[in-house]
């Protein structure tokens, strides 16, 4: 079986050199952490320099979450995350009644409910 | 902002876009899928296959986007060091970084599609790839200063806007983050304007006679009308609006945004005909248009040259401290 | 709230606070404007954006100081008439930020040797008897922990990289070295500030604290250290070709149209 297409952490490079950053960012307390998008640095400390610069000059993060590109394990095998078989059992959406419930209220002679007694 | 695309027509032939759009090139499976999902209104990301011709049409996009902010900072630079109030100094510097920041954003993108910065900061300079006309000109006056951060700003926003939706992924979202601080920027620009409409006769005069100069080269900035069956980024969903609906949107907001300060537009042709739903203008000077983004216009040589400058004294920095490669020789 | 809190200080007080602020407010204005001309030419993109943030937070602080000191002289000016309405002659800040902004080592060591002093200077303030300063401080200092964190991390970048990094640092630290202290040389009216509790500290107090915090970093880095401060005497009242230069160019807009509103 082919293993699941993922990368993830590579060697640390040579000091000095520039790479990619990716930064997460919470607009508000109580929000998930969001991508915003990238920087480049040399190392963790300007990093998380230019993560403020670009994400947080304006006040508009209340957090930041700053992560080497190479470090970010990159999931999207299809196989793993959108399997063929009918997994309906798992979503709401895989329940539908409305055939089923006027059988049932013909049976017992009722009305569906108004809204607020449901 | 500009389609590269649309200055084709205006282009010597030897400077235009390598690959036009046709639907004689072989298409597999994969590909016609891909179309398919794009047309459909789907997204592309980074690591997704991708036609060789999908990815150098939205690099090339990008890359003169980058470069246009790039080189967008100079005109206002020049003015960091005059603005007359504290506020007005805080105002510019803080709309000059935005577009500093901006061209990191861009450049982000198409380092993420595969060409180095210091590539694309090489193919600038030396002419390869071009920036967006109104960048070639001279600021005059702190009246040039309103005119830039209000009308100019507002075209770039018009073409920005119709991208917030573009099927390239990254760009997309650039885009939005792009549009929501542009907002202030405009702002800024039309509280300058308005400002000097209401002072002095010497402010007044200022700027009008910045609105005059400016006028041209904002109509040529969209680029020349183009077809839109012929639009290979169209097509791709690259970009949502062809270059003359971007102009017939700046005309219909900020004409009578312009008129109603008592400011008097310099085209007399310029008017709304209900009947056909549509502004009519001069015809721009396309022209000027070509001898501009071919790097002949007013400052064009004088703001590559102060790049080249600049880039040559700080490559000690980058070179030693911040590990980047050094430009090539 | 600052017009009754002026109202409440003796002439001598009021003059030396003014005094102070117009020191302070001048060396913000300064090193901000200076400094902003990075804003689009810095080294890389990032920095670029980073050092403009910072160039602003001065330019913000400056604001804030010629607001409060408007309200304590209450002149007529307001915080722009301050700001800008002066002949070269009559700006008060430290000779130190006279100089060019120069290359990236010149504009590092400037911004580390003036904010360590200023952060010296302004925790001397931090419990100051003349409350609108007081608020003021508390921000500022809250502002600055990010400076001093940008100024350390390249200071130590461009002394630890060999060859041309380290040589630039060193040169420029032998023009901005005999400039460094002037930022805390004391004012002629230090007495009526201590005495009122404006300050808690004398200047050579807060300059011994701060040559003794900026030592081991010093050190550790084989920097030389800062030499004895050059004519202290004139430490805020000469001002050089660059700053007539500076301030012919942010006056010129004004001077179109001078009272016309921008």
């Amino acid at each position: 079986m082919a293993p699941a297409k993922t990368s993830g952490p590579a060697a640390q490079p040579a000091p000095g050199v520039l790479e990619p950053f990716e930064v997460f960012r919470q607009e508000k307390d109580g929000d998930p952490m969001r991508h915003g998008g990238s920087v480049m640095a040399p190392d963790p400390t300007l990093a998380i320099h230019y993560a403020r610069e670009m994400y947080g000059r304006r006040q508009e993060s209340v957090r930041l979450w700053v992560v080497r590109r190479a470090d970010i394990l990159d999931l999207d095998d299809p196989d793993l995350l959108q399997p063929p078989l009918d997994r309906s059992f798992k979503k709401p959406g895989g329940y539908v009644m409305r055939d089923k419930l006027e059988t049932a209220r013909r049976q017992a002679g009722t009305t569906k409910p108004k809204a607020r007694d449901r | 902002m500009t389609d590269p695309l649309a200055l084709d027509p205006v282009l010597p032939e030897r400077e235009r876009s390598p690959q036009t759009f046709s639907d004689d090139l072989a298409h597999d499976e994969r590909y016609r899928r891909f179309e398919a999902h794009v047309q459909a209104g789907g997204t592309v990301e980074p690591r997704d296959w991708m036609p060789d011709d999908y990815r150098t049409a939205v690099l090339r996009f990008v890359e003169m986007h980058a470069n246009s902010e790039l080189m967008g900072v100079l005109p206002e630079r020049e003015w960091l060091m005059r603005a007359p109030t504290l506020r007005r100094k805080l105002a510019l510097t803080a709309k000059v970084q935005d577009e500093v920041g901006h061209a990191q954003l861009l450049y982000r993108v198409a380092e993420d599609l595969g060409k180095p910065r210091e590539a694309m900061f090489d193919d600038l300079l030396a002419g390869k790839t071009k920036f967006h006309n109104v960048f070639h000109y001279p600021t005059v006056s702190w009246g040039d200063i309103g005119i830039i951060a209000w009308l100019v700003d507002a075209a770039a926003i018009v073409a920005q806007q119709a991208l917030r939706d573009s099927s390239y992924g990254p760009y997309a979202r650039t885009m939005r983050k792009i549009c929501w601080e542009e907002s202030v920027h405009i702002m800024h620009g039309r509280d300058v304007v308005v400002t000097l409409v209401t002072g002095t006769p010497v402010q007044r005069a200022m700027v009008q006679e910045a609105l005059d100069r400016w006028w041209g080269p904002l109509m040529q900035m969209h680029g020349p009308r183009s077809p839109r069956e012929q639009d290979r980024d169209l097509a791709w969903r690259i970009k949502a609006k062809t270059s003359e609906e971007l102009r017939q949107e700046f005309l219909t907001i900020y004409v009578p945004r312009i008129r109603e300060l008592g400011l008097t537009i310099p085209d007399p042709e310029l008017g709304y005909d209900p009947m056909t739903a549509a502004w009519h203008y001069r015809e721009p000077d396309w022209n000027e248009l070509r001898t501009v983004v071919t790097n002949h216009g007013p400052m064009s040589q004088a703001r590559l040259e102060f790049r080249r400058l600049n880039r040559e004294q700080t490559a000690w920095v980058r070179a030693s401290i911040l590990g980047a490669p050094q430009a090539a020789a | 709230m600052t017009a009754a809190a002026a109202a409440d200080l003796l002439p001598a007080t009021r003059n030396a606070l003014a005094l102070l602020l117009l020191a302070m407010a001048d060396d913000e204005f300064v090193i901000g404007f200076s400094d902003s001309e990075w804003t689009g030419i810095a080294p890389i993109l990032e920095e670029d954006v980073a050092m403009s943030s910072l160039a602003q937070d001065e330019l913000g602080h400056a604001q804030a100081l010629y607001r409060l000191l408007a309200e304590l002289v209450d002149d007529g000016r307001d915080a722009d008439g301050i700001a800008y309405d002066r002949p070269p002659e009559g700006y008060y800040h430290a000779r130190l930020l006279d100089h060019p902004r120069g290359d990236w080592a010149q504009t590092i060591l400037r911004r580390y040797l003036y904010d360590t002093a200023d952060s010296i200077r302004l925790e001397a303030l931090a419990g100051s008897s003349f409350a609108p300063l007081a608020a003021l401080v508390g921000k500022i200092r809250r502002e600055e922990r990010y400076h001093l964190m940008h100024a350390q991390t390249w200071l130590e970048r461009l002394a630890l990289a060999a060859g041309e990094p380290r040589d630039r640092l060193l040169d420029a630290l032998s023009r901005l070295g005999p400039d460094a202290g002037t930022v805390l040389t004391p004012l002629p009216t230090e007495t009526a500030l201590l005495m009122a509790d404006i300050t808690s500290a004398t200047a050579a107090e807060q300059e011994a604290r701060w040559r003794a915090s900026i030592a081991p970093t010093f050190e550790r880095l084989r920097l030389p250290p800062i030499p004895p401060t050059a004519d202290p005497g004139t430490a805020r009242t000469s001002h050089s070709a660059a700053f007539h230069e500076l301030h012919a160019e942010l006056s010129s807009v004004r001077r179109i149209d001078p009272g016309a509103t921008w």
